[in-house]
């Protein structure tokens, strides 16, 4: 059995949509940030059973801090969504709830994965008082520069595609 | 001059493209007719044994198919329309392309009649510049102006999502899941950008290579294709892609208005099915 998913990864500038997907994809991580110009698509084959594979075409879009001004029809149709933050920059998740909010107005009822990037810049004890504190919660704290987590990410994201299928 | 088509003519044509759907579809609902008859008499076969006096009610129903059912039939079809609007959308659109396009043909037939004599003196004026300026022998530029297009490959994509349902291909050089992705990206921006909800874009020209898409409601079809690209074969491959289609979904209408399983209208088609349509309709395609 093989099928297709389209997943939209979003949110603000810099926080590491490209990495996570490069992380993802080829397994690399580089310090060079080269600013995502409208969108990019990559595609990454996985298995997550014995004969079930899923092809994961990953639209890494351009970050803005307009969360409202992402262009619709690049939502249109999308089975699954990651929405990425910065745990070392709180501008980037200062409006969490607000942003999902939006996210979830544009795209109702699809999976949405909550992830909090750049793990490895901050102290992990002290991430989670600061995240209690502002009662955020993400489902995924990950590294693209470690991998931390990453694979788990999509894996989670593709099972979960494939089980509502 | 180019004798003027007189209305009887057009009403031909109409006629020709309207009554040829028309039957189709005629089939389509006789089939399901039948279907129908066949599940109340396997309903009737059952109740034999448990009750007579249903199983004579049944029979008495079965007579009287075409009053008691036929309204029901023309509702659900109703129904189905209304749920299902964009796959009707998509049903017909081929059919209504095809009959602007023809109408449009003709008109334009006659315009370039028209403008022919001046055409070919411009060609031919284009054609020796080009050979004073590249060196090449002017039998050379004439034969590569005649290098046909040909078709490399065809993907057909979800409109909204970009997924790739099915494609053929002469030569496997890319990655098609990509390029779909890619191409609805580009498709999504051109058309935002110029924010005009109602245009589509039409073609991308890529390398040496033009990309043609043709929008429906629900899917949109890319056609990659490498040669002279000229209007004659852009018409050609559209009605090829019209009458593809059509085919695809008329395959889908059948199970959108399948009757055993009520509660699950729309069963997607097989890839391999809709891939070896695709082969057939554009494999041995001339443009
Ligand atoms: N330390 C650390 N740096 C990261 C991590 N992820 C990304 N970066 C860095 O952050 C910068 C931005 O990363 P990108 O992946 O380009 O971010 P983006 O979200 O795609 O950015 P836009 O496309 O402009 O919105 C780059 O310099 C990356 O090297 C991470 O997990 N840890
Ligand atoms: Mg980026």
């Amino acid at each position: 059995m093989h099928s297709s998913k389209k997943i939209v990864v979003l949110g603000h500038f810099g926080v590491g949509k490209t990495s996570l997907i490069r992380r993802f994809v080829t397994d690399t991580f580089s310090d060079n940030y080269k600013v995502t110009i409208g969108v990019h698509i990559t595609k990454k084959l996985v298995e997550i059973a014995v004969d079930r594979e899923v092809s994961l075409i990953l639209w890494d879009l351009e970050g803005t801090d307009e969360i409202e001004s992402i262009r619709d029809s690049y939502l249109l149709g999308t089975h699954g969504l990651v929405f990425v933050f910065d745990v070392s920059r709180p501008s980037t998740f200062e409006h969490l709830g607000n942003d999902l909010k939006i996210v979830r107005n544009k795209v109702p009822e699809t999976p949405l994965m909550v992830v909090g990037n750049k793990s490895d810049l901050v102290d992990k004890a002290e991430l989670k008082t600061v995240l209690d504190e502002n009662e955020l919660s993400a489902d995924f704290l990950t590294s693209a520069k470690t991998g931390e987590f990453v694979n788990e990410l999509f894996l989670k994201l593709a099972t979960l595609l494939v089980g509502d299928a | 001059m180019y004798p003027k088509m007189d209305e009887k003519d057009k009403l031909e044509i109409l006629k020709d493209i309207l009554l040829a759907d028309e039957h189709e579809f005629e089939e389509k609902i006789s089939r399901r007719i039948e279907l129908l008859e066949q599940t109340v008499h396997e309903r009737e076969k059952l109740s034999e044994k448990v009750n007579p006096i249903i199983s004579h009610q049944l029979d008495d129903f079965t007579k009287n198919i075409p009053e008691t059912l036929g309204p029901t039939i023309t509702e659900t079809l109703k129904k189905q329309i209304k749920i299902n609007k964009d796959e009707v959308v998509d049903a017909l659109y081929p059919i209504m392309g095809k009959m602007v396009k023809k109408y449009v043909a003709q008109e334009m037939k006659l315009l370039s009649e028209k403008m022919n004599n001046q055409l070919s003196f411009l060609s031919f004026f284009k054609r020796k510049f080009k050979s004073g300026v590249t060196g090449q022998n002017e039998n050379e530029i004439m034969l590569g102006d005649l290098a046909t297009a040909s078709i490399q490959q065809v993907l057909l994509i979800e409109k909204d999502s970009g997924i790739l349902k099915a494609s053929y291909s002469k030569s496997n050089a890319m990655d098609e899941e990509m390029v779909s992705g890619m191409l609805t990206a580009i498709k999504s921006f051109v058309e935002d950008a110029f924010n005009q909800r109602n245009q589509e874009l039409e073609s991308i020209e890529y390398e040496l290579y033009e990309i043609h898409l043709q929008s429906f409601a629900t899917h949109y079809i890319a056609v990659v294709i490498s040669g002279n690209y000229m209007l004659s074969a852009k018409n050609k491959l559209q009605d090829i892609i019209f009458d593809f289609y059509n085919s695809f979904m008329a395959m889908n209408l059948d199970l959108v208005f399948e009757t055993k399983n009520a509660q699950k209208s729309i069963v997607p088609v097989p890839k391999s099915r809709i891939e070896r349509e695709l082969a057939k309709y554009f494999g041995h395609a001339q443009l």
